[in-house]
């Protein structure tokens, strides 16, 4: 048998070991070609939070003013990776804790174009009290690169309402110059279209966001 | 034997006040600081009672702010919301936590800015009228 096989090997002509060879390349590319094709169209799956994919719908138009009193509008989120979190300064456990998980995970992105990608904003839903340079004072207290915005209620409300991100003013009288304002604690994802693209819900994790973001943003860079 | 006995029981009515209000043994007493345009901090630490009878504390006070309130965050039709809380008690024993996202202090209105490493003095009174002061951290 062994003799058999050697005289077989033997009768490989150089032009045809030479188109085994090609084929063997092309098998070769175009298996990575396949893996790399199958690891790119798999939907994103995140460890912390909810991807909506195909599923991303456009915002509303909004217009709220930032905390340098410039318009923060829907084209503002446009060609930047936006996450947004709803609540009020007056807020002395939820808020603080989740604007320090946003600044811990932009810390942990190892992936500078992946930070670089992404902008944080505050927006407070206690417009009477969260003046922009309330929060400008505020936000940079977390984060120097973090934006706060607001806006009157009526104004903030179509926006926040797409967002199913729920806000209300509880316990206000004239007596006492202190209320409380009840709000979801999720963060909202906007992609660089505009669109509302995902849902980190609390409690959240700085560490499971941060790769959850870098899995976004590597796969869909600016 | 006259003078020690006065000695002893002159030694145990200085000591025995003292250990009778520190029934609680307090750590990580800690504020969480904010910038001075906002007026509340909230405070959070870890209790153990180490006394053989329930402790309730019903009221905490202290100069450095116009108002102290046990509050919990609590989660409710998908909002987080804070609750007043009238009392915290504590088993013989047992432990109790103010930790960020559940039980805290509520400390209102500072009488001035507070900074990291500044040390602020509460007063924790008790359902039986005793009371225990103690030191809370400002912490960044």
């Amino acid at each position: 048998m062994p003799r058999i096989l050697h005289h077989n090997a033997d009768e490989i002509s150089p032009m045809k070991r030479s188109s085994i060879v090609i084929v063997a390349l092309i098998a070769l590319i175009g298996g990575f070609g396949l893996s790399w094709y199958a690891h790119n169209s798999k939907p994103i799956e995140l460890e912390s939070g909810l991807w909506f994919g195909e599923q991303a719908r456009a915002l509303p138009e909004f217009e709220l003013i930032d905390h340098n009193r410039q318009a923060l509008t829907r084209d503002t989120m446009r060609g930047q990776w936006s996450l947004l979190f709803f609540g009020f300064t007056h807020c002395p456990d939820i808020c603080p804790i989740s604007l320090q998980t946003l600044a811990d995970m932009l810390e942990a992105i190892d992936d500078v174009d992946v930070s670089d990608a992404i902008r944080i904003y505050f927006v407070s839903v206690d417009p009477q009290r969260d003046s922009p340079e309330v929060l400008a004072e505020y936000v940079k207290y977390f984060h120097p690169d973090f934006s706060g915005a607001t806006a009157a209620l009526d104004q903030l409300t179509p926006l926040t309402r797409s967002l199913g991100i729920a806000h209300t003013i509880r316990n206000r009288t004239d007596a006492s110059p202190d209320y409380d304002v009840d709000h979801s604690a999720a963060i909202v994802l906007i992609n660089p279209q505009a669109e509302y693209a995902g849902l980190f819900s609390a409690p959240h994790d700085p560490l499971a966001m941060a790769r959850d973001m870098t899995r976004i943003v590597e796969r869909h860079p600016l | 034997m006259t003078h020690g006995i006065a000695g002893l029981t002159l030694v145990l009515a200085l000591v025995l006040p003292l250990n009778a209000f520190a029934e609680l043994d307090i750590t990580e007493a800690r504020i969480k600081n904010l910038p001075p345009p906002v007026p509340v901090r909230a405070g959070y630490m870890s209790i153990k009672n180490l006394s053989a009878r329930s402790v309730s504390i019903v009221a905490i006070h202290s100069d450095a702010f116009a108002s102290v309130e046990i509050h919990r965050s609590v989660m409710q039709d998908g909002m987080m919301r804070m609750e007043p809380v009238d009392r915290l008690t504590i088993d013989p024993g047992a432990s109790l936590q103010l930790a960020p996202g559940g039980l805290h202090l509520m400390m209102m209105h500072p009488a001035e800015a507070t900074r990291p490493g500044d040390d602020i003095e509460i007063i924790l009174q008790m359902d039986d009228g005793a009371e225990q002061r103690l030191l809370m951290k400002v912490i960044k």
